[in-house]
Formats: structure tokens, C-alpha cells, sequence
């Protein structure tokens, strides 16, 4: 078998269509074998069920916010439901959507599959994390049904002081807890890079995928727990009533800033560096070309993560933290525009001659890589002083963040999904109504964060539900984007799902990809490979073929000695 | 770990390993990862310590001034001496010899149950003493002298009187550190003991859990568990853990308990 790609390991032959097959969708039946379940496989649909829920009440208090924002005088809701509006469409999105998203779902079923492992190296702490999601979650739900709360995401004192009568508590405990399921997630991945590679897969074999998720999880080990004592500390504030955020009890709302964002800048990357990954792994797949600047890429990655821990400060240029440390932050926030900058050359420099399809998840990889450039352009305006005094606290701000984290780590997610849905369910889905979708999705976007950089340079403030009559325009625009975007996001739940039953079977390696988790039968076997995968060449080799790297392998002997002979295989 | 079933003499690693050294190597470097995110944990709360110490130096002076650096002291033998202990268990543990093990795990366990006993002494001490944090005001009456048509006489003005304050002056002037209270803002060496239930509370919450590993261990020690020599490395992992534990003590008790007149700068050498 010649193939004009190389893959990382010898491909498995094509299951027999005729004869049934045991997979790990169906090795077990019940609810039972799924709540039980320790696979990384099942535990990766549980969180995609549940991640998507959570995206669809984000979403929910999006249109509410959306359609408040359609008058200047804020005709739909009260005002303080407003707010909890926009804080329960913050938290929901950044706690329970976007950090645990491509992490919980793509992580955990793709991480082990591309290094040639079983499974992760703790699949009991791995099931053990999703269930501490869905406690956290339970929290969060409590706090929503028990009347919200209105401090938007970032709690900052006063808001959420006891100066705020709302859920503070709870929505505490539940970032809290949430957040220890971040940590285990990523000591996990961590741990099963270290040490569950595959034999050949060497560091500098690894996927971008998997270099990205290790970055990510780098910063959920090393950020999340801060954020716990902080969020410890503004309990007890409130239960003792003695001042340590609260500046009307001589507590110091600073310090609060400092540690929140000390956690929360490191978490932004969380919410895309693994975009990044999943779009590294499309755009050369989908160009038909090795990938340009392997290492760049994956030590941007780290870059990212270690620079991303020391630019927190711009984010109180205005909050009184003091002239010189202001500066000292501006700068540093222009180093961490270079490794993203990085990435966005190379990921070019890729598609560069190379021989491009549209299919779904490239036409996704393609919204990002634009919409991410945009995003983190602008972000560059916020992290100069100077500018930033006149755009902090406007719909500039919201604009970019979307830019980035909407644009960046959705578009990212869904060009995922769409990447490794034929492998994770057996069945290939509509490709037009899946093209239709990304082109949906990217053309709502525009049309809902173009006029919010408008109107935030003119100067709209954030998060107030009334607004100076002129940018009623602007608003009405960003709306009907809005809408068109949710309609962008509606369409996969139909023909993703309806793939399930009208798909048609995928084969084992529909886009003719290298990596190892294409060599498997698709959907994988239960411990993913019926044979332990030998590594024999790196991650993209689009524009080698297979002959040229197996014909100077050895050939392994059953019991796993090499016998010293050169052949083909299979 | 359970996914290792044992057949006669033979040793079964979990079914998603390669080899025993892989797996075994997989559970230290987990444990040392957790750790790290651990440091984090406690890393984060000692420097809002450290924030407030430097801004209010004199408070928190007099709220260090206010505990038992006795106890701590007697404790921190207690911790450091369970950190041989373990060390031994896990030295037997990998000569297979249960025996030993179980000894070590008893003495490590007794040790800090110790540890825990004083720390609940201390705690029941404090609030005794009054000195937990709290908002409670009363009402007590100070004498005054005035001087009404001509003559000085007394009189008892009722003011509100924090409770927190009048307990720490208390509790100060028999620590004889009376000079730091006249110093000190009452409020705000609330702050320190807030700072000082959180951490403390921290790391006896990470005491218990790691009693509640010790005993487990130990009654698999005795349901024969460890009687393949190569799980000692699951007691090497629980003593990473509990090493960490009294490193954070090591922190804590310079932090908490030496701040104030026990500190080094206030010794007569």
C-alpha cells in the first residue's frame, strides 16, 4: 500500500464494512458504562455533551443581552437583571464553555490517541475531573436559578463584596471547585505526554495539537489554584465581615485585581492556545504541505504560556496601580503579541503553494486564523498606555475579546469537531450544510464585533444597558449579527447529530491525515489501537510518501525484538 | 491502580501501561506535578499575606504577639519528626518488609495526630481568648471626670466598644506585649488572624486529608497490598505528600507565630 502522505505509523487495514464490529461506543451499553466509565474516549463525549449545554445557556443569556442592547434606553430587562444577564453569559461562557471546551473534549480523546497511548495516565482522576466540573456546574446553576448574581465575570470588589446582595457565595464555590477539575485535567495531560508516548514518538514527533494542549495545561496547574485562595479570600471577607478586597472595610480592591488576573490573563491563553493546536493540525493537513516552522510553532506555544503569566498588569493600566508598573506590563504585553505573531506567519507561510481544499474544518482553521489576527491586533491598542486610557472599559474591549476568544477558540473548537468528528463517531457528516455553517458562523461574526470596535472607540461603554442614542445603529447591526451567528451555531447540532444515523461511514482516515489517531479504525477500539503504534516519522509528512519512509524501517519481530531486517510493511 | 490484579505471584501493572517502571514513574510525576500546582495554592494565599504584613506591619506585629509560639515550636517537632517516620515506612515499604511498614505508618499517623491534637488545643485557646475575627460591638461605660459648677466628679459615658479589641488587649497584656497594642489598629489585626484561620485551616485541611491516606495505606498494608515490593512507590508518593505538607508548616510558622516580638530582630543577643 503507496500512500502520497506518510503517516506517523503503519495505517490499520480498513475494518470489514459487512461484519460488526466492537468499538468503544459500543463494547458497553447504558448510562452506567458511560458514568463509570474511565475511557479518555468516553469521557471526552461526556464533557462534549455537557460543554455544549452550557454553551447553549451562555448563548441564551448572549440573546438576552443582545436584544436588551437593541434600544438606547434598555426597554427588554430591568436593569439589575441586565447585569446578571451579562455576568451569567460571562461566567457560563469562560467557566463552563471555553476553559474546560478543547481541553475536556478534544484533550482528553485526542491527546492519548496521538502519542499511541491506551489511555491517559489517571483515568480514574480523568472521570474523577469531570464529575468535579459537573459539581462545580451544579453551583453554577444554583446560583442562576437562586437569582444570579450581577458582578460580571470578574467579581471584582466592590460588586461583589457585600455591597452586592446577590449569589456571590455560591458562584464562588462553584468557580472554585470547577476550577480543581481544570487542574487535574491538566496534570493529566501533562503526566500522559511525559510519559505514555508511544514507541518513537519523540518530543519532536509530537504533534502541534499535543504541544499546544501541554502548554495549556501548564497554565491550568500553575494559575487555577490562585484563583481558588482568591476566591477563598473573598468568602471569608464576606462571611466575617473583615475587610482584605473590600475597600469600604479598609480592604484593598487591588490586590484583588492582581491575584484575579494573575489566574485570569493566564487563562485567556487557556482559551486559545489549544485553538491554535487544533488549527496547526488542520492547516497542513488541509494544504497538502508539511508544516512551516514545526518548532516555532510548538515552542510558541510555551512562549505563550510562560510570557502570559507576567503581562496581568494590563488590565489595571487604570485601576491605580501605579505609573511605572503600568509601563513596565505595556511592554512585556508586546512580547506576548511575538509568539502569537508566530504562529500566524507560519500557519501563512503554510498554506504558501500549497494544494488547498475547503472543506468544513479548514473553512473554521481559515476563520480563525483571520478573526485571530484581528483580535490580537487589537489587543496590541488595549496594551498600549496611552490608547488604552481612551479605549478601556468601551465595546473596543468586548470587540476584541471576541475577536479572540469567539473568533479565535470557537471558530477553533468547531474546526476541531469538524476535524475529528469522522473519527470520534464512524460517520462523515454534510459537507455542505457544514461549509454553509463555518460561512455562517465567520459572516455573523463580522457582522456583531465590527460595529462594537466602532462604537467602542467612539467611545460606548461596556456593560451598561442604555447607551447615547447614536450608536442605536451600531447596536441594531451587532444584534442582527448576533442572530445570524446563532444561526451559524444551530446548524451543527442538526447535521452533526443527524451524521449520527444518516452519516455516511467515514473510513478509517478520511482527510488522509498523518497522524496517529487516523490509523486506527474509526471509531477507535476500545484501547485505541489493536496493536501498540511504532513511530516512524514526524507529525506532517504530507510531501513524503509512504514507501520513502517505511522502506528503511526495521521490521519488528512479534515479541517486539527487532530483528535487524529492512522491509516494507503490511 | 485496582485495574492491577494480582494472580499468584505475578504482578500486573494497570492495563494502560507499557511496563512497571512506566507506570511507577507515571505516579511519582503525577504527585510531584500536584505538588507543584499545591505551591501555587499556597502560594497565592502567603502573598496576600505578605501584601497586608507590609502594609500594616505594626497590626499584624501584634497579632503574631497575641499566639502561642510555644506550641507551634512543639509542633513543628511533632511534623518533622512524622517526616522521618515516613521516610522509614518508605524504606520498608521497598524492602517488602510490612512489618516495618506498618510500624512507620502508625508512628507517622500518632505523630500527626499529635499535631492535630495541639493545633485543636491552640484553636479552642483562641476563641476562648476571643480572638477570632467578628464585627460584635457593646456597649461599656468609660469613667470620666468633668467639672460641673465648680466641682470634679465622675461620670460613665457608654461608648461602643469593639469585643475583638478588648480581647486582644487582653490577651496582650498577658503575653506582657502591652506597647504593641498601643501601636496597633485593632481592626486590622482582624486581618491577621483572618490570615491566620485560612492558612492554618489550609493546611490542617491538607493534614487530615493526608491522615485520611496514611490510614488507608496502612489498612492495606495489612490486607497484604504492599506484599508486592514494587507498590512501595504508592507510599513514595504519599510521602512527597506529606513532606509538602510540612514544608507549608515551615513557611507557616515563621510567617504566623515569629513575626511579632519573637522575630529576630527583637532578640537580645
Amino acid at each position: 500500500m503507496n500512500l502520497d502522505y506518510a503517516p506517523q505509523c503503519v495505517p490499520a487495514p480498513e475494518p470489514d464494512p459487512t461484519k460488526p464490529r466492537v468499538h468503544y461506543l459500543n463494547h458497553a451499553y447504558g448510562w452506567l458504562s458511560w458514568l463509570f466509565t474511565v475511557d479518555h474516549k468516553r469521557i471526552g463525549i461526556l464533557y462534549l455533551v455537557t460543554v455544549t449545554i452550557f454553551f447553549a445557556a451562555g448563548a441564551t443569556a448572549a440573546a438576552l443581552v443582545r436584544l436588551n442592547l437593541l434600544t438606547p434606553t434598555s426597554e427588554l430587562l430591568p436593569l439589575d437583571a441586565y447585569n446578571k444577564a451579562f455576568t451569567a453569559h460571562g461566567t457560563v461562557m469562560l467557566f463552563l464553555f471555553l476553559i474546560p471546551v478543547v481541553p475536556g473534549v478534544l484533550g482528553n480523546f485526542f491527546v492519548p490517541m496521538m502519542i499511541g497511548a491506551k489511555d491517559m495516565a489517571f483515568p480514574k482522576i480523568n472521570l474523577l475531573s469531570w464529575y468535579i466540573f459537573m459539581l462545580g456546574a451544579a453551583f453554577f446553576l444554583w446560583t442562576l436559578l437562586s437569582g444570579g448574581i450581577d458582578t460580571g465575570w470578574t467579581l471584582y470588589p466592590p460588586y461583589s463584596s457585600q455591597y452586592s446582595h446577590t449569589n456571590v457565595l455560591y458562584a464562588g464555590l462553584g468557580i472554585f471547585v470547577a476550577g480543581f477539575s481544570s487542574i487535574l485535567t491538566g496534570l493529566n495531560i501533562i503526566v500522559t505526554v511525559h510519559k505514555m508516548r508511544a514507541p518513537g514518538m519523540t518530543w519532536n514527533r509530537l504533534p502541534l495539537f499535543i504541544w499546544a494542549m501541554y502548554a495549556t495545561s501548564l497554565i491550568q496547574m500553575l494559575a487555577t489554584p490562585v484563583l481558588a485562595v482568591t476566591v477563598l479570600l473573598l468568602a471569608v471577607e464576606r462571611v466575617f465581615g473583615i475587610g482584605i478586597f473590600d475597600p469600604t472595610l479598609e480592604g484593598d480592591p487591588i490586590l484583588f485585581q492582581h491575584m484575579f488576573w494573575f489566574y485570569s490573563h493566564p487563562a485567556v491563553y487557556v482559551m486559545i492556545i489549544p485553538g491554535m493546536g487544533v488549527v496547526s493540525e488542520i492547516i497542513t493537513c488541509f494544504s497538502r504541505k508539511n508544516i512551516f516552522g514545526y518548532a516555532a510553532i510548538a515552542w510558541s506555544s510555551v512562549g505563550i504560556a510562560v510570557v502570559g503569566f507576567l503581562v496581568w498588569g494590563h488590565h489595571m493600566f487604570l485601576s491605580g496601580q501605579g505609573y511605572y508598573m503600568g509601563m513596565l506590563f505595556s511592554f512585556i504585553t508586546m512580547l506576548v503579541a511575538v509568539p502569537s505573531a508566530i504562529k500566524v506567519f507560519n500557519w501563512t507561510a503554510t498554506l504558501y503553494k500549497g494544494s488547498i481544499t475547503f472543506e468544513a474544518p479548514m473553512l473554521f482553521s481559515l476563520g480563525f486564523i483571520a478573526l485571530f489576527t484581528i483580535g490580537g491586533v487589537t489587543g496590541l491598542y488595549l496594551g498600549v498606555m496611552g490608547t488604552d486610557i481612551h479605549l478601556h472599559d468601551t465595546y473596543f474591549v468586548v470587540a476584541h475579546f471576541h475577536f479572540t476568544m469567539v473568533g479565535g477558540m470557537m471558530l477553533g473548537w468547531q474546526a476541531g469537531l469538524h476535524f475529528w468528528w469522522p473519527k470520534m463517531t464512524g460517520k462523515m457528516y454534510s459537507d455542505f450544510w457544514s461549509r454553509l455553517s463555518a460561512l455562517t458562523i465567520c459572516f455573523g461574526f463580522f457582522v456583531t464585533f465590527i460595529p462594537q470596535f466602532i462604537a467602542g472607540y467612539n467611545g460606548m461603554p461596556r456593560r451598561s444597558p442604555s447607551y447615547a442614542p447614536e450608536y442605536q445603529i451600531l447596536n441594531v447591526i451587532s444584534t442582527a449579527g448576533a442572530f445570524i451567528q446563532g444561526i451559524g451555531y444551530l446548524m451543527p447540532v442538526f447535521y452533526l447529530t443527524g451524521s449520527l444515523i444518516y452519516g455516511r461511514p467515514a473510513g478509517n482516515n478520511p482527510w488522509r491525515a498523518t497522524g496517529l489517531e487516523w490509523q486506527t479504525t474509526s471509531p477507535p477500539p476500545q484501547f485505541n489501537f489493536d496493536e501498540t503504534p511504532i513511530v516512524t516519522c514526524g507529525p506532517y509528512e504530507y510531501s513524503l510518501t509512504s514507501d520513502d519512509v517505511y522502506k528503511h524501517i526495521p521490521v519488528p519481530s512479534t515479541n517486539g525484538v527487532h530483528t535487524g531486517k529492512e522491509g516494507v510493511h503490511a | 491502580m485496582s485495574a492491577a490484579a494480582h494472580h499468584g505471584s505475578d504482578y500486573h501493572y494497570a492495563h494502560h501501561f507499557d511496563s512497571l517502571g512506566q507506570q511507577q514513574s507515571t505516579v511519582r510525576f503525577g504527585m510531584w506535578l500536584f505538588l507543584v500546582t499545591e505551591v501555587l495554592f499556597f502560594g497565592g494565599i502567603m502573598s496576600a499575606y505578605t501584601v497586608y504584613r507590609t502594609m500594616y506591619p505594626d497590626d499584624f506585629e501584634a497579632g503574631s504577639a497575641a499566639l502561642n509560639p510555644l506550641a507551634a515550636i512543639l509542633n513543628s517537632f511533632l511534623l518533622l519528626t512524622s517526616s522521618l517516620t515516613i521516610t522509614l515506612g518508605v524504606r520498608a515499604a521497598f524492602d517488602g518488609d510490612i512489618a516495618g511498614l506498618r510500624k512507620w505508618l502508625m508512628a507517622t499517623i500518632l505523630l500527626g495526630t499529635a499535631f492535630l491534637g495541639l493545633k485543636a488545643n491552640e484553636y479552642y485557646t483562641d476563641v476562648k481568648e476571643g480572638l477570632v475575627p467578628t464585627k460584635a460591638e457593646d456597649v461599656i461605660e468609660v469613667a470620666k471626670s468633668v467639672t460641673v459648677n465648680g466641682h470634679d466628679t465622675i461620670v460613665y459615658d457608654k461608648v461602643r466598644s469593639s469585643v475583638f479589641a478588648r480581647k486582644l488587649e487582653h490577651v496582650l497584656k498577658e503575653n506582657e506585649h502591652e506597647q504593641l497594642f498601643e501601636k496597633c489598629n485593632p481592626y486590622r489585626v482582624q486581618l491577621f488572624f483572618l490570615f491566620y484561620y485560612c492558612m492554618t485551616g489550609l493546611h490542617v485541611l491538607h493534614m487530615v486529608i493526608g491522615l485520611g491516606l496514611l490510614v488507608w495505606q496502612y489498612i492495606l498494608a495489612g490486607n497484604g497490598f504492599f506484599n508486592f515490593k514494587e507498590r512501595y512507590v504508592y507510599v513514595e508518593a504519599m510521602s512527597l505528600y506529606w513532606h509538602f505538607v510540612d514544608m507549608v508548616w515551615m513557611f507557616l510558622l515563621p510567617l504566623l507565630y515569629l513575626a511579632g516580638p519573637h522575630s529576630f530582630d527583637h532578640l537580645s543577643l
